[in-house]
């Protein structure tokens, strides 16, 4: 079936469902399969709900999910993990040994392993996702190339998705040893869309444009829309971008069952509510917290059989909207705010990594590369981790003093600030962000 | 109902990869019969290296090597195995490690020196990374020389133009598929020409590869 090019939703049935219908197809797809689905075969989903003494019978309404279904989060999947010897944290609902299995199990791919070892993610056949919706919402069309600029690890489902548009794919690496043919292919074959930009490739980008003497108005003129995922982009990271010309739809993980990115109108990430059904609870109890308030991220998907997550505790601090966006689609929108394990106390002050960002970011020669140390929640001293590039005029002294007069401005808090040179910091992530915070 | 239940008719181009032939890079579109192609010889090498029912192969690469990395991965499913990716970086070399001992990899292909210096860095011994592994097949000469000198059962991987090659442990020679490919050596160097209709072709296509043909099918690299 051809698609009409012109259309503004790629599944305007679904971009644009009511949003009674949405709710019941919710309902729908988890009391009636997921849930007994995921008691039935997942040794973690069993356990949990034993131990709280819940079956799938109990759940007979969404109140009843909120009210009973307990929560898991990753060091429940981790402890299974180490408990049973079972590498996909008894999430795992297929046998892949099972003949009726092969060619639907095919693949496990990893989280990205910033913070430890990268935990195994069982990945069923193969084809286009959901992202098909947020590549169309770019720009891209049929007969466009594509860039597709990420890893290898997180499997085949970007290309299979950029050709689900009718695109071509073009293959590129998330490094910086590939930026010269990012440049080179961008103006030979001129894609329409960009899958993925990320701080430090935009790091990447201006620097070997400036070593190579390359135009990146010129580099970035055929593009429609990039994604930019990994971790917060910071605002004179985005100014940077768009004075390229580069218009960013920015996507957030959706508490490990999916991903949320930003329409046309870039306020607030959309979530699938077909695909993951999304609670926006007090980051301390179990309430959920008022519209558009503060709270941490609960997912449960609506989708995944192979190792669904049910009632995932993400550890991320968002605000939800369920109201209708501007660009018509009826799906509710996120906000991310941060980690709700990454908050700092210091002397009575709540201080968040994004609340620096902007403040180091300021600072042309550290690149926004920084890192919160916070040996506990609570602490006495805000310390900083800076990386930089170059030392300024006046040296590191100088350098540093400037740091803890801009952090000091965001947060009313006088920094301590160790600086590192920038690649040191690099170094400690995957290609696409590294770790915010860290324990010293 | 799913989350999009009409799709284009999928670009008559599957990708744009590249081959490198010593220092350049040839930007290099493939078909999506060119890729099932790819993946009927692929199937062929992961059998001779002896992957089948219920086993793990990790496939280190990188996303732009996806017209001879996706052969690999759609490759394991043929013989009946699940495939897992890791980078072919130095960075990533960590998560190589990993996978290999949560997932407990029968064979590891494309082993570079990117992995081989990453695991440097991380003070691993290769022979504990890869000890439990049936087969280590390695991407370039280097990780060969290292991986061989761990004792361990190493083999050879080679991008060989837009198609491969690969060595089992134990033997010298890298097959290919010559009834889809002509190699032929031209001084002392691989050319390459495509038997069947591939969407770029190849007419004596010059791999920069040093090797020689001793019969079809089987290609000696030269030091």
């Amino acid at each position: 079936m051809t698609l009409d090019p012109t259309r503004r939703h790629f599944s305007p049935e679904i971009e644009a469902m009511p949003r009674a219908e949405i709710d019941a197809l919710r309902e729908e797809k988890l009391l009636g399969d997921l849930v007994p689905w995921s008691y039935e075969r997942s040794g973690l989903i069993r356990e949990t709900w034993d131990a709280a003494g819940v079956k799938p019978s109990d759940i007979q309404s969404m109140d009843d999910y909120h009210e009973k279904a307990p929560f898991i989060d990753k060091d429940a999947i981790r402890s299974y993990r180490d408990r049973h010897g079972d590498p996909y944290g008894g999430l795992l609902c297929l046998d892949p040994a099972d003949p009726s299995m092969k060619g639907i199990f095919s693949a496990i791919f990893s989280t990205s392993g910033t913070t430890g070892d990268p935990t195994p993610a069982p990945y069923a056949g193969r084809g286009p996702s959901m992202l098909v919706r947020e590549f169309w919402e770019l720009g891209a069309r049929p007969g466009d190339h594509f860039l597709h600029c990420l890893f290898t690890f997180r499997g085949p489902g970007i290309h299979d998705t950029i050709r689900g548009i009718g695109a071509t794919p073009v293959f590129v690496d998330h490094q910086p040893g590939d930026v010269e043919q990012l440049f080179r292919f961008s103006r030979e074959l001129r894609p329409t869309g960009w899958y993925t930009l990320s701080g430090p490739l935009i790091m990447m980008i201006e620097e070997a444009a400036s070593r190579l003497g390359v135009d990146l108005d010129d580099v970035c003129s055929s593009y429609k829309g990039v994604i930019f995922a990994g971790e917060p982009l910071g605002p004179r990271a985005r100014q940077r971008v768009e004075e390229w010309g580069l218009e960013l739809f920015i996507q957030t993980s959706l508490g490990d069952v999916g991903a949320a990115t930003e329409c046309q109108e870039h306020d607030g990430c959309h979530m699938w509510e077909d695909c993951a059904y999304i609670e926006c609870l007090d980051p301390e109890g179990t309430k959920p917290v008022a519209a558009s308030e503060r709270g941490e991220l609960v997912s449960t998907t609506l989708v995944d059989k192979i190792a669904p997550l049910l009632r995932y505790r993400s550890d991320d601090l968002v605000r939800v909207s369920r109201e209708e966006c501007r660009c018509g689609r009826t799906h509710g929108r996120v906000w991310p705010l941060g980690r709700k394990g990454d908050e700092l106390v210091v002397d009575g002050v709540s201080v968040l990594p994004g609340d620096v960002w902007g403040a180091v970011e300021s600072i042309d020669e550290t690149n926004g590369l920084f890192q919160l140390i916070r040996p506990a929640r609570e602490v006495d001293t805000l310390r900083l981790r800076v990386g930089y590039s170059s030392e300024g005029r006046g040296g590191l002294p100088a350098l540093r003093g400037r740091v803890e007069d801009a952090v000091e401005e965001a947060v009313g808090v006088r920094p301590e600030i160790d600086l590192v040179e920038r690649d040191i910091l690099l170094r400690q992530g995957p290609p696409h962000k590294i770790p915010r915070v860290t324990k010293a | 109902m799913t989350f999009a239940r009409e799709f284009e008719a999928p670009p008559e181009v599957w990708g744009v990869g590249r081959v490198v032939v010593g220092h350049e890079i040839v930007p290099w579109p493939v078909s999506e019969a060119d890729v099932v192609d790819e993946t009927d010889i692929v199937e062929q090498h992961y059998r001779a290296l002896g992957l089948g029912d219920d086993d793990l192969v990790l496939v280190v690469a990188l996303l732009s090597q996806a017209i001879h990395a996706v052969p690999l991965e759609a490759g394991a499913g043929r013989v009946g195995a699940l495939y897992s990716s890791a980078d072919a970086t130095r960075f990533d070399a960590f998560r190589t490690a990993s996978l290999i001992r949560q997932l407990e990899a029968k064979v590891v292909i494309g082993v570079d020196a990117e992995i081989v210096t990453g695991l440097d860095d991380l003070a691993r011994d290769l022979a504990d990374v890869f000890g439990s592994v049936a087969a280590v097949v390695a991407a370039d000469e280097v990780a060969y020389a290292r991986l061989s000198d761990a004792a361990l059962p190493t083999g050879r991987y080679l991008r060989l133009g837009p198609t491969s090659a690969v060595a089992v442990p134990g033997d010298d020679a890298l097959t290919y598929d010559a009834s889809r490919w002509q190699v032929e050596e031209e001084d002392g160097a691989l050319v390459l020409t495509n038997l069947v209709e591939r969407y770029t072709p190849c007419d004596r296509f010059p791999t920069g590869i040093r090797g020689g043909v001793p019969e079809p099918g089987r290609i000696l690299l030269s030091p």
